[in-house]
Parts: structure tokens; sequence; C-alpha cells
């Protein structure tokens, strides 16, 4: 299967959770993700959602990048400007990093010339957070 | 009630047994949609006790409409119980819970609402029937629906979590599970709390089943559908469930942090 990009720019308001999760939950269906597998992502993209939300203003626009691969979806959320970014010390920080790591197969958060981004590989098949959080 | 009204209020009982008849024995759908319209009346009575409450009538009646499906796919036609009897329990029980819970916060079709309960009921099945998980397509092809129907119908269930939140509050009986106990005895679990004291604070606020739900999927690193068959509860409570827990705790870590 070839690889397959998707890119996704929301607001930064609550209401387009729903749009985040759905298009998200859609990719990864197609991918042949069990149920549990497709809630796992959906529940991660609006918790990345939610957190980085947090940390931009509120006027601004997320955008997610979502790749397709052979029965692996990648979301990178992001760049973000790391003046408002995520700084890694923050409690909701802590708690957001906590989770997606818990159901995310990766996660990590790229730092690079004053902007970061967030990303996400959830693999169907595989069982999320089993390297530890 | 007036006795006019009460008159109107009688179903045809042999015909109400032969739609039962006709639905557990080869599934047919017909059969469901005649009984949800045939009990219809008795939906819009009890939902015409509640009408005082600030709530328009139509949106009673839609909730109304869920426990009379609950209710025709739970009714167990062997029991020498009339339908009504079985059924108007569980449709002021989708009533009051309505009013209980303000979580309900957005308008969902009907067609959406019956989808919603039908995938839940199709995942159950799927799982024990596959002893996993099954794929979206899975649950599609066994509904006869599209599998951007099934997504949607996730989707709706969010607007209706206070139905299955309820039930779960229920089936807390005497749990006293404590998170921080259980990661207390693990050095490991304990390194990682550790550095989220913040995290261990909010996690006081959860219910026991709540705190269950996270240590079991978070912590222990299970499955949904590992959790469901731990706690005999379905896989989509244990989604609402989780969700709900993880906006709880959220809410909590930003109000520490403010």
């Amino acid at each position: 299967m070839s690889t397959d990009r998707v890119t996704l720019i929301v607001p930064a308001h609550s209401e387009f959770a729903r749009t985040v999760r759905m298009t998200a939950a859609e990719l990864a269906s197609r991918l042949g993700m069990s149920y549990d597998e497709v809630d796992d992502v959906r529940l991660a993209a609006e918790e990345a959602f939610v957190y980085v939300c947090e940390c931009v203003e509120p006027s601004s626009d997320i955008r997610f990048a979502f790749t397709v691969g052979d029965g692996m979806l990648g979301i990178d959320v992001g760049p973000l400007e790391t003046s408002g970014g995520p700084r890694g010390d923050a409690p909701a920080e802590t708690y957001a990093e906590f989770i997606l790591r818990s159901i995310c197969d990766e996660f990590s958060i790229e730092r690079e010339a004053g902007r970061c981004t967030l990303h996400l590989v959830r693999r169907a098949g595989a069982r999320a957070g089993d390297d530890g959080a | 009630m007036s006795g006019r009204q009460e008159r109107r209020l009688v179903w045809d009982k042999a015909r109400t047994r032969e739609l039962f008849y006709h639905l557990r024995e080869y599934d047919d759908e017909e059969s469901r949609d005649e009984l949800i319209a045939m009990y219809l009346n008795l939906v819009k009575y009890l939902a015409s006790r509640f009408r005082n409450r600030g709530e328009p009538i139509d949106d009673l009646v839609q909730v109304g409409t869920i426990g009379l499906i609950k209710a025709i796919d739970r009714f167990d036609v062997s029991r020498d119980v009339e339908f009504t009897t079985y059924a108007t329990p569980t449709i002021i029980g989708e009533l009051k819970r309505y009013f209980r819970d303000k979580g309900w916060a957005v308008k969902v079709p009907r067609r959406l609402q019956e989808l919603s309960f039908r995938v839940n009921q199709s995942v159950d099945y799927l799982t024990q029937q596959m002893q996993r998980s099954p794929t979206i397509q899975e649950i599609a092809g066994h509904l006869g629906v599209t599998p951007e129907e099934v997504l949607e119908a996730f989707e709706t269930s969010e607007a209706y979590n206070f139905v299955s939140l309820e039930s779960d509050r229920g089936n807390e009986g005497g749990d006293s599970f404590s998170i921080l106990e259980y990661i207390g005895k693990d050095d490991q679990l304990m390194g990682v709390i550790d550095d989220r004291t913040t995290l261990a604070s909010a996690v006081r606020f959860l219910s026991p089943q709540e705190q269950r739900v996270l240590y079991l999927r978070f912590f222990q690193g299970l499955t949904q559908t590992e959790i469901a068959n731990q706690l005999g509860i379905s896989q989509m409570q244990v989604s609402r469930l989780l969700r709900k827990t993880l906006r709880s705790l959220r809410e909590h870590i930003v109000m520490e942090e403010a």
C-alpha cells in the first residue's frame, strides 16, 4: 500500500474536536483497524487537539498532517510556535504526554528552529504503550 | 390522564407477540420498526408526564424512544410479562436520566440514535463471536450500513454518554478501588506516577470505577475489549467511561494549574 497524506487545518476551538476525531477515525478505519484501535486513534487525536489548543492563541489554526501507510497512521500536529507551544513541564502537558504515550505506538515532540510538532503513530494490530509510558 | 386517553393506550397483544416472534426468529427489521411505531404512543404518553420541566416535548419523545428501542431489543418473549409492563420503567428511566444529567448537548436524529444503539450491540456480539475487537468494516457489514455510518454512530454515542454512565455508576456497588493504592504496591508504576504528582492528586477526584478503568487501560495497557470482559460491561461503555474519565482528569489538572 502506498503512503497517502491528508492535511486538515482547523481553528483552535473546542467545537472542532469532532472534526479532528472523525477525520482520524475515518483514516484509521480505512486501514482496517479494529474498533478498539479506531477508538484509541479518536482519543489520541482529541487529546492532541485539546493539548495544543491550550498552548496556542485562540485565534490560531492548528494543522493536522495524517500519514496513511501500510497498517500505520501517523499524525503530526503543528508546527507550533514554541513560545506558546508545549514546554514539557506544566502538569497539563505531563498529563497529555502520559495519555498520548499510553495510547500511541510512538509519541514524540520535535523541536526545531523555534517551532515544535507533536508526532503520533498508531499501528494496526499493535498493542500501544507496550514500550512503557 | 383522562379516560379517553387511557382508552387510546391499548395495543394489539397478538400482533405484538407475532412481531416479536419474527424479530427474534428472523432478525426481521421490519417487525422491529413496526413495534417501535406501534408503541410510540406509550412513549408520547410517558414523555408528557415530564412536559412541565422546561424541555420541548419533541426532545422528550426522542429520549423516550431510546428507552423503547432498548426495551424492544432486550424484552424476553418467553417470560410471562406484557411488553408494556417491561417497557414502561425502561422508558421512564431513560427520561429521568435525561433530566439528571445535562450531558445531553446535541439533538440527534432518531435514525442515528437507533443506529448508535445497534452499533453498540453489534460490537458486543461480534467481539463475542470473533473473540477479538471487530473492524469498522465488519460492524458495517453485520448491520448492512456503510463504515461512515458506523463512525457517525460512534460520534452520536458521545451525545448519549449519560445513558451508559448512569448504569456504570449503578454497577459500582461496593467497589472501593483506589488507583493510588494499586500503584503504591508496584515500584515500577510508582516511578511512573512519581513525576506526576498533579496527576496523582487529580486521580483522587475520580470514582472507583473510573480509577479502575484508568488503571487497567493506561497503567496495565489492557485493550478496551479486555477491560470490558474484566468489568462485565460493554466495549462502548468502556470507551465512554475512558473519555469521561480523561475529561474529568483534564479539568482537575487545569483547575490546579490556574
